[in-house]
């Protein structure tokens, strides 16, 4: 008797796991500047414009997916926290295990790192502190990180690096994306890098290294530069 | 079928109070507050303390391997660095703040004179990063671990896998540092009913109630804030200290309220070292006291203390000297773990 039960038991968690390995939804993020493909590797970078544009160093947090049906959350993946970095391709995918057939009509995402989190201490997986995407004389998460080089700033070696975050009021840096789409299990999500360079005025501005006020305008005006491929 | 599975379910419970007897229970001492920090995401064990213990007395953490958060945070001097108002770190680099003693550090929320720390956990990083400290990357100091037979040993004693990574090594830091907790002062033994001040002291007492108790809160001898306590700016640091971090102008000047505890080891005094002795330290308070708009509202008035009454107030201060904790052989140097290695 007591033996049935327990098998039972193992029926329902085999079924429960035939259940999640049938559904899984990606979410693959590309980089294109130009609409070509960006690479970002050791080897010599390439000039993107006729400044001589070069970036070396794009990054950014991903985390709190949400898929929606009717502006209800129907799947949430909770806690977690993925780092996309342009020049390592495996970063930027990111499968999300979804244990019910689900029809969703939205997906919902934060650029950056929430208020709870940055203030959790040290923390493992994406969020380690080793990435080199953490400040360490102030805490705190960096939700968004460019770097390069152009002839239109006016800077040491005309580098630019833009190290975008904060999570206190009133600078607090955290932006939500929200897209419609229709249910498929393949989500692209293009990052349209020209689009970026355009908002950072580089001619203006070489540098964002704490969290400030401009720290937020931008990255709302970052949060912009992320469509969903058709 | 049966059977496996009462073997299963002993040999788990027998897993599970090896594990148990590992674990270190943080003691809280009697009528003091409910620490701050949470251990659920970091419970203390006897192998992450003394892990924590090796990296901080490890020069590996910096640049040129020559310094240790012990080169600025030594043992005698309640874990500061004594005699250096300005700390001195890599390559004979003066900072900008005087070292902060460590202990009790489970209360604190915010760490550093400016609070620009806001977890125990990630305290380190900045040391390791700051060019006139330590002048190292938390990334490289991993790898560094990583190619030791010391610290795969160590690690894997602490997690049961010799699996390096910058959370593992910040957290057993916090353990480390967590363990520092001075509470066997004269003052603890007198509140305990253990033993008696002297006339002086008890006077002192009374006195140190009535100025100075409102920022220095008994018993961690802080109210765990940011406090402007009228010293005048230094024009060469040009610290604005709390309004560094948060751009806030009623923050400017205000400066963490340290704990007093140990005192008698930890000068110079306030965060840029500037008084050499205790009795400066209350020569500014009732002489050199700056007024300006952020000046803390106890301090608005005169403090009027004869030379008496400020001799008798240090005497109290030194009630609060733990030798227990200054010499207590778990927080020094970890010959043992150090040995091993080499064995
Ligand atoms: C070169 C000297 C130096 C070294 C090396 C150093 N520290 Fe410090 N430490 C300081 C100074 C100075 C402060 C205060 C800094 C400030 O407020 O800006 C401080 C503050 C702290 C505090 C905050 C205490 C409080 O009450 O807020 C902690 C904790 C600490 N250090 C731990 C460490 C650890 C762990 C290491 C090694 C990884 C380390 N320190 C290495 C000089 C040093
Ligand atoms: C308004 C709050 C306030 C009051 C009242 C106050 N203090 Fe302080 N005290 C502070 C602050 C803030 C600091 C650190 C200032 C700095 O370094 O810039 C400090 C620093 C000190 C230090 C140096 C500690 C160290 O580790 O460097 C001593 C000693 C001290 N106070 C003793 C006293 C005594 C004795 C009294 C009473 C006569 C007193 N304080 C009253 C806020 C206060």
């Amino acid at each position: 008797m007591q033996i049935l039960k327990y098998n039972w038991f193992f029926y329902f968690v085999l079924m429960l796991n035939y259940l999640k390995a049938q559904t899984n939804s990606t979410i693959q993020f590309y980089f294109t500047y130009n609409s070509k493909p960006l690479t970002i590797s050791d080897s010599t970078l390439p000039l993107l414009d006729s400044n001589g544009l070069q970036i070396s160093n794009l990054k950014f947090y991903c985390s709190n997916i949400q898929f929606l049906k009717n502006k209800k959350v129907i799947v949430e993946e909770k806690n977690s926290f993925h780092l996309v970095d342009a020049s390592n391709s495996s970063s930027q995918k990111i499968n999300v295990a979804i244990t019910s057939k689900l029809l969703f009509d939205e997906l919902k995402f934060n650029l950056g790192i929430d208020s709870i989190a940055n203030v959790s201490g040290a923390l493992g997986g994406d969020l380690d502190q080793t990435k080199g995407m953490y400040w360490t004389w102030q805490s705190g998460y960096i939700n968004f990180k460019i770097e390069g080089k152009s002839k239109q700033c006016n800077s040491r070696n005309n580098e630019f690096q833009f190290h975008l975050g904060g999570y206190t009021q009133p600078n607090y840096c955290l932006e939500t994306l929200i897209f419609s789409l229709a249910d498929k299990s393949l989500i692209d999500i293009n990052v349209d890098v020209k689009k970026i360079i355009d908002q950072l005025k580089l001619q203006e501005q070489t540098k964002i290294m704490s969290p400030s006020k401009d720290a937020v305008l931008l990255s709302k005006k970052i949060s912009t530069c992320f469509e969903i491929l058709k | 079928m049966q059977k496996k599975i009462i073997i299963i379910f002993c040999i788990s419970i027998f897993l599970l109070a090896f594990h148990y007897t590992e674990n270190v229970t943080f003691f809280v001492p009697k009528n003091w507050p409910q620490p701050v920090y949470d251990f659920t995401k970091n419970p203390l064990t006897k192998n992450k303390i003394e892990l924590g213990r090796a990296l901080f007395y490890d020069p590996l953490l910096s640049r040129n391997n020559t310094i240790s958060c012990a080169s600025c945070h030594s043992q005698y001097s309640a874990f500061t660095h004594s005699d250096h108002a300005l700390s001195h770190g890599i390559d004979d680099s003066i900072g900008n703040r005087n070292s902060l003693a460590l202990m009790n550090l489970a209360w604190q929320k915010l760490f550093m004179w400016d609070g620009a720390v806001n977890h125990l956990d990630v305290q380190a990083l900045a040391p390791i990063h700051n060019k006139l400290e330590m002048d190292e990357n938390i990334a490289n100091v991993v790898t560094k671990l990583q190619n030791l037979k010391l610290y795969k040993f160590l690690f894997y004693k602490a997690y049961n896998d010799s699996n390096i990574t910058g959370e593992r090594t910040l957290k057993a830091l916090s353990q480390f540092m967590l363990t520092l907790v001075s509470s066997n002062s004269k003052y603890d033994s007198v509140m305990r009913k253990q033993t008696q001040f002297t006339k002086q002291e008890g006077n002192g007492y009374t006195l140190f109630k009535k100025n100075c108790a409102s920022c220095h809160t008994e018993p961690l001898f802080t109210n765990n804030q940011f406090m402007n306590n009228g010293l005048p700016l230094d024009s060469a640091l040009n610290d604005y200290g709390r309004y560094t971090v948060t751009k806030n102008a009623n923050d400017s000047l205000k400066f963490k309220v340290p704990t007093l505890r140990n005192i008698e080891f930890s000068h110079p005094y306030m965060h840029d070292g500037r008084f050499k002795k205790l009795s400066h330290v209350l020569n500014h308070y009732t002489k050199g006291v700056v007024k300006n708009k952020t000046l803390g509202i106890e301090l608005q008035n005169e403090v009027n203390l004869s030379s008496n009454e400020k001799v008798d107030i240090i005497a109290f201060l030194l009630t609060l000297s733990d030798k227990k904790f200054l010499f207590n052989p778990e927080f020094s140097y970890p010959k043992n773990s150090f040995q091993t290695a080499k064995d």
